[in-house]
């Protein structure tokens, strides 16, 4: 283990120019322990296989068998007949698990996923010179630090969202500019806040901190020293005093929302949509004070995929304007090209586009030891880390 | 004397179970001291006069006096009456001494005190070794004997006994009838015993109330009951008896109604015999069965009853009688009784049964 | 005697060849019998018990989510002196004995009522009503008990009147419904135990003079005990294990199953996981050791 990491650090310093070849030589798969590919990426394609198989997070491929009006696998067997298997998984820790058995050719990976998926070997560099519909697909999105290492690109943009505050009209009046609701001021809703249940929710604790305590020097919400990190969590030992309950189940949160168990708190664009369909008093915003977390979700390929030229045909196909429009609008997102916006009503709700509203949004990157701000003079606390600061934090 | 006022007195007691009559207005009084038996076969009724007693169950109708005093109501405690059960019901999670001692335990009594009238009690029952047993490293009889010494240490003024001696074997239980009846003797107590064994009533009782589907059949003295049943049903249920019906009674004994006659007052020789009052009806052998202290014939009679007879083997006694042997039966006209011809065993066997089925604590 | 009438003879077979083996080799018949089931039980419970036991002293290496097979004691110490490990596990410790103290509260008048007072018809009655709750699926139930507990739910509504409030979410409320989830498996044991106490000794103990009470504490209570323990060793492992019900009903608490499942799932650190799974193990292995002299592993 430490020789990989050795080696990915030596990378890390002459990153730039470094070529996809010496790169894919000297970096992630060396020492590894799962990794068993030869982790280069596709030159060309050939034949399709006829059949493939995906690992996804629910909603994001359906064949009509939750909902036959929903279906965009159909037409991609049809067009490519490449036949599909779909396997879904509940967190990005289950994905990295499932992946590591070499059974999935394509994988849709969050951003705390994703760069332990290339640092474990998992998944494959993927030429998008392949790809013909990666042109189309938002330039903010692209070569980002949970789809892109050392310059090379590990998958494609699938879409994007941004945690969101979620408050109810009838408690809080006047549309929040800062999370200080649910966190300096959460002593006026004591009880009546939520959070997202994950170590990930740390990030937005960092984010807050980023813009008021700027002694902190916190650059970025996902590269936190000893010291930011001890911050953060103080943050969010002082928040807990006020949660009511936090959530990971977002049904849960709908129905806290609507009973008025919980008043403020994170959210997600879809979680408004069920509510508001539902009559509920709520509304979501995006504090300018500082931002928000969100998430953006990238096609990978397995650097065991039996079925390559399916996987290239996949994510080809998924970046479509109209199959992308299909999946991100059935799961509450924004999609990944201002071409799917035609095949969606509601891109608007969604900021699709917008670069200001995106730039507001720090996309979930999973933390680790190398600072993704770049410092080299310190080691940043990694993931495991800020697991154990949360289970602390909830006591 | 206490003799007018008895121990027992049970006035119009009928108990109901839906639509089941388990007891039947019975009217019965017990005198103190008396070794009182219920008599009758599953179903008859005696065990939940018993329980009716005891306070187990309360009566639909009638009352219950204790020496003159009305109980009907009272609870289980409040009644000087004690129970020795049919499965013992000793408490299993208790020494032999504890379980002696619970009655007066209860009652507020200090333990030094109570130890020592259990270990005394025990005493009279021969098991004061055995004091600090389980009642589970007991055998059947020294269970029965604590069970008795658990029942009379409280000093009851009626001792009720349900079956006592049914779980014993045959030996164990001979004995333990004449340990009953010396118990009874040195306590001076009423029991009030409930079997369905004859013998065992015969044996131990004072007197008897014989019991069929609810009701008191006959009551009386064992050799009352035996040499006079007033019904067929007692002279079939006490002992074993020859009915003849009124058409067999008429050719046989020239007689209107219903008879009976005991097989051991009937004799059997190849030449019949002759005397003042006797007569003879010849007869095939259809079994002899060896019974060691007598044989038990089965004659056909020619004219149409199967009787039983039972032969004593005494000294001298030469015949050895087999299937298809010609006989001649002879019995003595002043052994004839002439009974009830109205009811033969539990006339109703169908709701009797049900009362067994449905109410699974009441039996007999 | 004249001649009897020929029954032919069985006829001769491989498979009365083996019977025949088998019931005269009465250890073969046992080892026949045993194997499968002991192949089960060993395979699926002692290697998974084991497994878990060996996870524990190993290690993941933090980013890659690869776990290093090599021996580490860092998780069991981690375990044993971290304060949060502590503090959880007293507070699980806690949730669980007041779970099983509530629902031996409430079980022993409903199975001693059912099992002792009931007519047998109106004991079946009371036990399919007992066992009813169980055909519903444990989260269904979970998720009712948070729309009760709710600020608009059934209780507030039913309380508030009189002053009174919802709990709202949190241990009471992870309490109340694991209180709730568990009865059936406390009454059971105890119902089976009370109906095994010949209703005889009850009317023994009241014809020596035993009043209620004094019935109840010498003759009932002792011969219930070894099935009351029965009881909450359900009611109390049960407890001990959740994390589902805490994590719909109890706010921001959490118990030691909600550690696990964390340091399984989000964390993905099994050899954690694994140390902490280890805590309940251990109190459930000190609990029934405790209770082995009563005899209520017996009532299981």
């Amino acid at each position: 283990m430490m020789r990989m990491r050795n080696a990915r650090r030596g990378a890390t310093v002459g990153l730039a120019l470094a070529s996809v070849a010496l790169l894919t030589a000297c970096g992630t798969s060396g020492g590894g322990g799962g990794g068993g590919g030869d982790n280069e990426a596709a030159t060309e394609l050939g034949e399709t296989e006829g059949q493939i198989s995906i690992l996804a997070w629910p909603g994001y491929v359906e064949d009509g068998s939750n909902d036959p009006a929903v279906d965009w696998v159909t037409p991609f067997e049809e067009q490519t007949g490449c036949e599909v298997t779909t396997k879904t998984f509940g967190t990005s820790d289950e994905a990295l698990n499932l992946m590591k058995t070499g059974e999935y050719d394509v994988v849709s990976a969050s951003g705390d996923a994703s760069l332990r998926l290339v640092a474990g070997g998992d998944v494959a560099p993927v030429n998008t010179d392949l790809l013909e519909n990666y042109d189309g697909i938002y330039d903010f999105l692209k070569d980002q630090a949970w789809n892109t290492v050392d310059g090379v690109n590990y998958g494609v943009p699938h879409g994007y969202g941004a945690n969101l505050l979620m408050y109810n009209t009838d408690v809080i009046t006047e549309e929040p500019t800062s999370w200080d609701v649910v966190f300096d001021k959460s002593g006026d809703y004591a009880g009546k806040v939520t959070a997202y249940d994950s170590p990930i929710y740390i990030a937005d604790a960092a984010l807050y901190l980023m813009a008021h305590e700027p002694d902190l020097g916190i650059e970025n919400p996902y590269a936190l020293d000893e010291e930011q990190l001890a911050a953060a969590v103080d943050l969010l030992k002082q928040q807990r005093e006020n949660i009511g309950e936090y959530w990971s189940d977002y049904l849960k949160e709908v129905q806290s929302f609507q009973t008025g168990d919980t008043v403020v708190g994170t959210s997600w664009q879809v979680i408004q949509n069920v509510l508001e369909g539902e009559g509920g008093k709520t509304a979501v915003t995006l504090p300018a004070e500082e931002g928000a977390t969100g998430w953006s979700d990238t096609w990978m390929i397995s650097s065991e995929a039996k079925n390559p030229n399916c996987a290239y045909a996949w994510l080809d196909y998924i970046s479509s304007p109209e199959a992308n429009a299909a999946a991100t609008s059935y799961f509450g997102e924004a999609p990944s090209s201002d071409a799917a916006c035609e095949f969606r009503e509601d891109c608007e709700a969604y900021h699709a586009g917008d670069a200001d509203y995106a730039s507001q949004i720090w996309y979930w990157t999973t933390p680790i030891e190398d600072c993704v701000d770049g410092r080299t003079d310190v080691k940043c606390t990694d993931y495991a880390a800020w697991t154990s600061a949360w289970q602390e934090i909830k006591g | 004397m206490t003799e007018a006022q008895p121990a027992i007195r049970l006035t119009g007691l009928t108990k109901e179970f839906g639509a089941v009559t388990a007891v039947d207005h019975v009217d019965l009084e017990i005198a103190a001291g008396e070794f009182f038996s219920m008599l009758g076969p599953s179903g008859s009724g005696k065990t939940t006069v018993l329980r009716l007693i005891a306070g187990f169950e309360q009566p639909t109708d009638g009352t219950i006096e204790l020496f003159g005093e009305e109980v009907t109501k009272r609870a289980p405690f409040d009644r000087d009456v004690n129970t020795v059960f049919q499965d013992y019901a000793l408490f299993p999670h208790m020494s032999v001494l504890d379980n002696v001692a619970y009655g007066l335990r209860v009652r507020g009594l200090g333990k030094k005190e109570r130890n020592e009238r259990a270990r005394r009690a025990l005493a009279s029952v021969r098991l004061e070794q055995m004091a600090d047993r389980k009642p589970s490293q007991l055998s059947g009889g020294q269970r029965q004997r604590v069970a008795l010494a658990r029942a009379t240490v409280v000093e009851p003024k009626v001792l009720l006994l349900d079956e006592p001696l049914g779980a014993l074997d045959l030996k164990l239980r001979e004995q333990m009838q004449v340990e009953l009846k010396q118990i009874q003797r040195e306590l001076g107590i009423t029991f009030i015993f409930v079997t369905h064994d004859q013998e065992e009533a015969l044996t131990l009782s004072d007197r008897i109330a014989v019991f069929n589907a609810g009701r008191i059949e006959q009551l009386g003295t064992p050799a009352e009951l035996y040499e006079r049943p007033v019904s067929r049903f007692v002279a079939d249920f006490v002992g074993t008896s020859n009915l003849f019906g009124p058409e067999h009674s008429l050719a046989l004994l020239e007689r209107e109604g219903h008879h009976s006659v005991r097989p051991e007052k009937m004799t059997v020789s190849t030449a019949g015999q002759s005397g003042e009052g006797v007569r003879n009806a010849a007869g095939t052998v259809v079994e002899a069965i060896y019974l060691g202290s007598g044989v038990r014939l089965v004659v056909d009679l020619d004219a149409g009853p199967r009787v039983s007879v039972l032969e004593q083997n005494v000294r001298g006694r030469a015949r050895d009688d087999e299937h298809g042997d010609r006989v001649v039966v002879s019995w003595h006209d002043d052994d004839v009784v002439a009974v009830d011809g109205a009811a033969v065993g539990p006339q109703n066997p169908t709701p009797t049964a049900a009362v067994g089925s449905v109410f699974p604590g009441i039996s007999g | 005697m004249t001649a009897t009438r020929a029954v032919p003879a069985p006829r001769r077979s491989a498979a009365r060849a083996g019977s025949a083996f088998l019931s005269a080799h009465p250890r073969a018949r046992l080892a026949l019998l045993l194997s499968a089931p002991l192949f089960w039980l060993g395979v699926v419970y002692i290697v998974a018990l084991v497994l878990l036991l060996v996870t524990a002293f190993w290690s993941v290496d933090s980013f890659t989510g690869e776990i290093t097979t090599e021996f580490t004691l860092d998780n069991i110490v981690e375990v044993v002196t971290g304060s949060l490990y502590q503090t959880v596990t007293l507070r699980t410790i806690g949730v669980a004995l007041a779970v099983t103290v509530i629902d031996v509260a409430l079980a022993l008048p409903i199975a001693f009522f059912m099992a002792k007072v009931a007519t047998p018809r109106m004991q079946r009655v009371l036990l399919i009503m007992v066992l009813t709750p169980l055909w519903a699926s444990y989260l269904v139930k979970a998720y009712a008990w948070r729309s009760v507990l709710s600020q608009d739910g059934i209780l507030e509504w039913l309380v508030s009147p009189f002053g009174g409030h919802t709990p709202g979410y949190g241990l009471p409320a992870t309490i109340i419904t694991l209180s709730y989830l568990w009865l059936p498996y406390v009454i059971l044991p105890i119902y089976a135990g009370l109906e095994r106490v010949p209703d005889s000794l009850l009317e023994a103990s009241g014809d020596l003079g035993g009043r209620t009470w004094p019935t109840l504490r010498l003759v009932v209570l002792p011969l219930a005990l070894p099935a009351i323990i029965a009881g909450t060793i359900f009611s109390f492992s049960l407890s001990l294990g959740d994390y589902i019900t805490v994590n719909i009903v109890g706010g921001t608490s959490q118990m030691l199953g909600n550690l696990v499942y964390t340091n399984v799932g989000a964390a993905n650190n099994l050899p954690l996981a694994a140390a902490i799974a280890l805590i309940p193990i251990v109190i459930i292995f000190g609990y029934l050791f405790l209770v082995r002299r009563t005899g209520a592993l017996d009532n299981l």
